[in-house]
């Protein structure tokens, strides 16, 4: 049981990762970005082929965080240009077209293929077992630095800031400050903390392949940063946990409620999911962790 | 109106699940009896279409077996999770699997990413591992040969649909080919087998999934007056695509793989459209007394005919084989033991069996047996891959009709 | 591959027939962008789960198309209306994020309701198959005839119901202007009801002809969604005839394309398109300025 723990464990701070790239994305900056999964994708794929070219991992992941940074600068100058729900939209379709590409480049990417036999962390520990528990320490360890970071950001003055941003980007002009730049770096900030999440993903299930990067998982990550509290740190934390505890307790779940087929129980996460996300919108808006403002 | 949920409620909540899902369960008890066999079908997702039914077909076969007092001494206890078509949510429910249920094989992966992304898992576990995946990689990442493969490769699918146009005179093929490993790998080994012979092929078309209309590709293909047309397509698309064929009324010969061209393909399109179509499956002999007994219990389960489902014959005869290389490893075999004998009792030399019944009592009086599947004759080549026959079938009047067997 | 004007104009073709078909669920959107202001990602899966009860009563009382189709709209019209009343209206005073967030969460809770009672098999309409026409090689196909007859005129009656009716004007007042529709006493209760069932009518039909086109399926409206988003946001948003013109736009774009980048990379040069109207026109085509907020 504690193995099967640990692989959810990572799992879930995988999305931990990913959810608070988008909370200071979107929580504290108000950009909204429903194009995470490109990012994660970008640093999945770039870690992996490192890596089956002989890179070591830790580098690896570091040129996975940085290029999926730098393929947001783009996407970030585009956020300057776009109101609310234009850029959710363009930021959905470059997701998309990150993953077609990805599925058509296969040259590059081996394509619908993908890419499998991808290294392990800890290789030289086996698979699975004691591993698991390093990369889940590994991956404890980079939560608490990005969450640590977070947080002292939020204090500083860039951190209030970008947060002065979220709520009136024209008086934060008016003090002369110029938001533009600020909206970028966080872009790119939260891009890269994806693809960092993308290059842990690559290298927990060694195969690739473009269609785990669908829009689906951007939908997850927005969900766990609802749930778990818009706009705060600790509530990405809960939000991604309280995502994990949905998606696979519901395989337990099926031991209380007998005679529910595998068939009938794949529905029925789906259902309290969508209840779950209606639900949290009406009567708890403010998620986990928030505060009512 | 609104009702305040506070956060403490909701932590509650989500402590006490997860709580209660950590608590032993007696399911979970070891129990030296039993022989534990995880499933891994998709149940969701892309193979939705026959997941569930390959599913049944697991639980009528262990049934089955257990009824008949288990096998090697032992019965059969299943355990079963949703692949949902993904790898990743297949490796956590694989290592459910694996760490909390302690199964000791893992049946009924069917996607080649699902396979491959499980592999390492099992054959750390050191358990078995029985797929219906496509992709050549497989074989080469199966290094302990833990892995059996009950369906033919994409490559070898490619080489009988080059083998069956070639034997029917054509000279100027197509393809078509759904963006997938699977759909992609069907059409290239065509391609490969068709060139490799001198011929060349006049169109290949790669298709989305998940469109209304095929009509630009198909007009794209069309416009250079194929006389076949090999695809590596699925139900849905294979739908749209035949509906928008017939509407042009150019005459043209489809190949197409048994898990498109099956009765649902029959019923969706209907028998005017599909008349003459050539649906090419691996196959032992469906008259045999296998494949009876599994579409039998097929229909029973699902009501549909056990034709509709070509993966859920695989599976049943995943089970099958397990259940009799556990007869033939004897009472109390490892993992290991019963893995070895998998090939004894598969493969030629032996007399043919097609039952359980039939297989434990030739066991019992120390005879080699060889199991003729209902999806295959199951002959295991030194990957763990079957090296099938394919049967060539036309529809006729609506009905599939077996008219050729094709061997590479 | 040399492209003849013959191959054109077949793309074209294609295009319209592809844009018209994505028009309906493009206009359910763009109504409820206009009224509600918030984008409807339940919009597809209204359409799914009309398109199945078309097949139920075809099923059931046999083949007519007409009467499936009623059958499809009530239902449209009725899981509209109670997710309205369950889920947006409560949700009306706050952002619209929270109106999407809660969309997400109702798609998915009618798709997995569907599944768990429905399954998960595909189905077909039994509808007669026609030879196409063949004009010297440019091919007509008459069930697509029928399905932009139908498309257009629905988009006439909908015209006539915005521009000639009480209730259309009333909509369209409070598209406009709530505040001030409000204070010439239009009753939003009302109105609002007539709109969502109005949009479940149209996701219905637009089900329903994907439905007959192709094939019905579980993630049938799901997998437009972001086509349509696409059509609504290059056409503008709130504007019917805009939604129209979005669709076909972006359908004949897609197709004529193919030629050049292949059928993958379709839905890529949509949303290149999409972008490239952004950066040059934010408001569309038909789109009204954007009010400062």
């Amino acid at each position: 049981m504690t193995a099967y723990l640990v692989a959810v464990g990572i799992v879930a701070l995988i999305y931990m990762l990913l959810t608070i790239g988008l909370n200071l994305q979107y929580g504290y900056t108000g950009l909204i970005n429903f194009g995470v999964v490109a990012f994660f994708a970008i640093g999945a794929y770039t870690s992996a082929l490192l890596a089956l070219h002989g890179w070591w991992l830790v580098p690896a992941f570091g040129v996975a965080t940085v290029v999926a940074a730098i393929v947001a600068y783009p996407i970030g100058l585009l956020s300057l240009r776009l109101s609310d729900e234009y850029l959710a939209v363009v930021t959905l379709g470059f997701s998309e077209v990150v993953r077609i590409a990805i599925q058509q480049e296969e040259w590059l990417t081996k394509g619908v293929q993908g890419l499998p036999g991808i290294p392990r962390m800890f290789a030289f520990m086996g698979v699975g077992g004691d591993a698991d528990v390093a990369i889940l320490a590994v991956l404890v360890a980079c939560n608490v630095a990005v969450i640590g970071l977070m947080l002292h950001l939020v204090r500083s003055p860039y951190g209030r800031l970008i947060q002065a941003i979220r709520d009136d980007e024209v008086a934060v002009e008016a003090m002369g400050k110029d938001p533009r730049r600020l909206k970028v770096q966080v872009f790119m900030l939260g891009a890269g903390l994806a693809g960092l999440a993308g290059a842990f993903y690559a290298h927990f299930i060694t195969y690739l392949s473009p269609d785990q990067f669908l829009p689906l998982v951007t939908f997850y990550v927005w969900i766990a940063m609802i749930i778990g509290g818009t706009g705060r740190t600790t509530g990405a934390v809960a939000g991604s946990l309280l995502l994990l505890v949905f998606l696979e307790g519901s395989r337990f779940a099926r031991d209380w409620v007998p005679g529910v087929s595998e068939v009938q129980m794949a529905s029925v996460r789906l259902a309290l999911v969508g209840l779950g996300l209606v639900l949290f919108t009406l009567y708890r808006p403010q998620g986990l962790m928030g505060s009512r403002r | 109106m609104s009702t305040r949920i506070t956060r403490r409620d909701v932590l509650l909540a989500g402590a006490g699940l997860a709580a209660t899902s950590m608590l032993p369960r007696l399911a979970f008890a070891q129990d030296a009896g039993t022989f534990r066999v995880g499933t891994l079908c998709p149940i969701t997702g892309a193979g939705s279409p026959y997941g569930s039914g390959m599913q049944k077909s697991i639980e009528a076969v262990v049934a089955e077996v257990n009824a008949a007092g288990g096998a090697g001494g032992r019965k059969l206890e299943l355990f079963s999770e949703d692949g949902q078509t993904k790898p990743d949510a297949a490796v956590l429910a694989a290592k459910k699997l694996i760490e909390v249920n302690k199964v000791q094989a893992i049946f009924g992966t069917w996607s080649s990413g699902v396979t491959l992304a499980v592999m390492p898992l099992t054959d750390a576990a050191g358990i078995i591992e029985m797929n219906c995946s496509g992709a050549p990689v497989i074989s080469t990442q199966d290094t302990k040969d833990l892995v059996w493969r009950f369906q033919a490769t994409n490559d070898r699918f490619g080489q009988a649909f080059a083998v069956i146009a070639e034997k029917r005179g054509y000279k100027r093929p197509a393809t078509m080919a759904f963006n997938n490993a699977s759909g992609i790998g069907n059409a290239e080994g065509f391609t490969k087998a068709w060139t490799k012979k001198g011929g060349k092929v006049v169109a290949s078309v790669v298709y989305e999934p998940n469109r209304a209309s095929y009509r630009t590709e198909l007009q794209q293909v069309l416009s250079q007056k194929p006389d076949v047309i090999v695809t590596g397509s699925y139900l849905p698309d294979s739908t749209i695509i035949l509906r928008e064929w017939y509407q042009t009324g150019q005459p043209v010969q489809w190949i197409m793989p048994g898990w498109a061209a099956n009765p649902d393909l029959v019923k969706a399109v209907g028998n005017e459209v599909i008349e003459g179509l050539i649906s090419v499956d691996s196959v032992s002999n469906e008259n045999a007394a296998s494949f009876k007994a599994y579409s039998a219990a097929y229909q029973k389960a699902t009501g549909k005919p056990g034709s509709t489902n070509v993966y859920a014959a695989m599976t049943w005869d995943m089970v099958m084989c397990l259940a009799l290389a556990m007869e033939a490893a004897g009472p109390g075999a490892s993992v290991v033991q019963v893995n070895a004998k998998i090939r004894d009792i598969a493969n030629p030399d032996g007399t043919k069996v097609y039952t359980f019944a039939e297989g434990r009592k030739l066991l019992g009086e120390k005879k080699k047996i060889n199991y003729e599947g209902a999806s295959s004759r199951l002959d295991f080549d030194q990957y763990g891959d079957v090296t099938p026959d394919f049967g060539v079938f036309v529809v006729e009047k609506g009905q599939l009709v077996r008219r050729d067997v094709i061997s590479i | 591959m040399t492209i003849t004007p013959v191959d054109v104009v077949n793309l074209l073709i294609n295009g319209s027939i592809d844009g018209l078909l994505i028009a309906l669920p493009t206009l359910a959107l763009t109504l409820v962008m206009g009224i509600a202001r918030f984008p409807n990602a339940a919009t597809g899966d209204y359409m799914t789960v009309s398109a199945y009860a078309g097949i139920g009563v075809q099923a059931l009382g046999g083949a007519s198309i007409l009467l499936a189709g009623l059958g499809a709209v009530a239902a449209g019209a009725a899981i509209s209306i109670v997710f309205y009343l369950w889920v947006f209206r409560a949700l009306r005073g706050r952002a619209p994020v929270a109106s999407l967030v809660a969309s997400i969460g109702v798609a998915f809770f009618a798709r997995s309701m569907l599944t768990l009672f429905v399954g998960h098999d595909q189905h077909t309409f039994s509808v007669p198959l026609v030879r196409a026409w063949n004009f010297g090689g440019i091919r007509v196909l008459p069930t697509d005839l029928y399905v932009a007859a139908v498309a257009l005129l629905v988009m006439l009656l909908l015209f006539a119901m915005l521009h000639m009716t009480p209730i259309g004007r009333q909509m369209r007042a409070l598209a406009d202007n709530p505040d001030l529709a409000r204070a010439c006493g239009i009753r939003s209760g009302r109105v609002l009801l007539a709109l969502w069932a109005t949009v479940g009518a149209l996701c219905a039909l637009g089900g329903m002809m994907f439905g007959i086109k192709a094939v019905v399926s579980p993630e049938l409206g799901w997998e437009l969604l972001i086509p349509a988003f696409a059509a609504m946001i290059v056409g503008g948003i709130g504007s019917p005839i805009g939604a129209v013109a979005g669709a076909v736009l972006l359908g004949i774009a897609s197709e004529l394309s193919v030629p050049f980048v292949g059928p993958s990379y379709k839905i890529a040069v949509a949303f290149a398109l999409l972008l490239l109207v952004l950066l040059l026109r934010p408001r569309g085509l038909f789109g009204k300025p954007i009010v400062a907020r």
